[in-house]
């Protein structure tokens, strides 16, 4: 399935909470409802950068395995 | 009193233990769940000041330790501590300071109240004479940050997850964070994805409730993990699962259980968790559940 993505950000080596941190900045650049896709590593940055954006009313709409790492894409709330 | 007159077991019995300089003792103290208020800090300092030599030890226990203390102190450092609270710990074949996470009280993963878990299992068990020590330690979920596994009592909180599709988006994050792959995606009717929790791999940790989007992974159940016969030291063994998402009644009746049972049949300086080894853990689970 192909998305609509406004703005993308890879966040491959960057541990928590520097990730979210940058997570937030780059859903700063985009409008309510358009699509921000992210390159996040597994482990802990897995489970915390949904959840916290989750916390924060935004919604994860796919993620996919890539290797080491994952896309998520995820819709501004 | 001189050293050698000293009862040394019965000092050991209350956390007071000899150093190699045999005319100096350590101060073991009883934080459970290692909580302390400002008030008995301050209190600490002053007593390692006064009798000690000015700093404290922090044990692996989350207990505080005041080391350097001349015998002829010890009652009198021991009601000055007293005067805030502070009792003093244990040492020796017997149940020790029980240890816990912060839990629900303020960490956003914590799954139960850990620090009124630790403070009931210390005033039920506390002291008690064992074949060998025996530890305990409550942990709120299953990151397990307490270790409830090294323990030979283990509580851990755990949620059960189920998942409603009604709401699913079929995003596929939970499948790709769940830690054990316990979630399987298959095909479902009118060509849906349907997302399927597998029992047995799931470890109850909540990091698919949590995180789920589109809050089709809802909590179940809310309940109690219990491990037994976790040690570490020179012979280390992981906490056995005794059962899972117990209620609180439950986690109180097998842990009351699994004490006696160990207190029956364990032999001298055997740990709970090697006794469990040498009698085999399926009959050890069969006598522990038997009725609950």
């Amino acid at each position: 399935m192909e998305f609509n993505i406004k703005k993308a950000v890879d966040l491959h080596n960057v541990s928590c909470p520097m990730n979210f941190v940058k997570t937030k900045a780059a859903l700063a650049q985009i409008n309510s409802g358009e699509l921000l896709e992210m390159i996040l590593d597994e482990g802990e940055a897995m489970v915390n950068v949904p959840r916290s954006l989750k916390e924060e009313g935004h919604i994860v709409i796919k993620v996919e395995p890539l290797g080491e790492t994952f896309r998520v894409i995820v819709r501004k709330g | 009193m001189e050293e050698n007159k000293l009862d040394l077991a019965a000092l050991k019995k209350i956390g007071m233990i000899q150093q190699k300089q045999k005319e100096l003792f350590a101060m073991r103290l009883r934080a459970v769940g290692g909580d302390l208020t400002v008030k008995q800090l301050a209190k600490i300092a002053e007593v390692a000041e006064k009798y000690g030599s000015g700093f404290v030890h922090l044990s692996t226990r989350q207990g505080v330790e005041i080391h350097n203390v001349h015998h002829s102190n010890l009652e009198k450092a021991r009601n000055e501590l007293d005067t805030v609270d502070i009792k003093m710990g244990a040492c020796g074949p017997r149940v020790r300071i029980v240890v816990a996470c912060p839990g629900d009280s303020t960490c956003r993963w914590g799954i139960i109240d850990t620090k009124t878990i630790a403070k009931e299992l210390d005033a039920k068990y506390f002291r008690e004479d064992t074949p060998h020590k025996f530890k305990l330690a409550v942990t709120g979920c299953p990151h397990n940050c307490a270790k409830a596994t090294e323990n030979d009592i283990g509580v851990m909180g755990a949620i059960l997850p189920r998942w409603s599709g009604a709401t699913c988006t079929d995003c596929g994050l939970c499948v790709n964070i769940c830690p054990t792959k316990a979630i399987e995606k298959c095909p479902g009717s009118a060509g849906k994805n349907e997302y399927l929790l597998l029992q047995d791999k799931c470890i109850n940790c909540s990091i698919c409730t949590a995180s789920c989007p589109a809050n089709s992974w809802v909590i179940e159940k809310k309940g109690h993990n219990l491990f037994i016969g976790g040690t570490m030291g020179k012979i280390p063994r992981f906490g056995t699962i005794l059962k899972k998402l117990l209620n609180k009644n439950e986690l109180d009746i097998l842990v009351e259980k699994s004490l006696r049972y160990y207190q029956k049949d364990g032999r001298k300086k055997e740990r709970f968790g090697h006794m469990i080894d040498r009698i085999g853990i399926e009959k050890v689970k069969g006598d522990l559940l038997d009725g609950i």
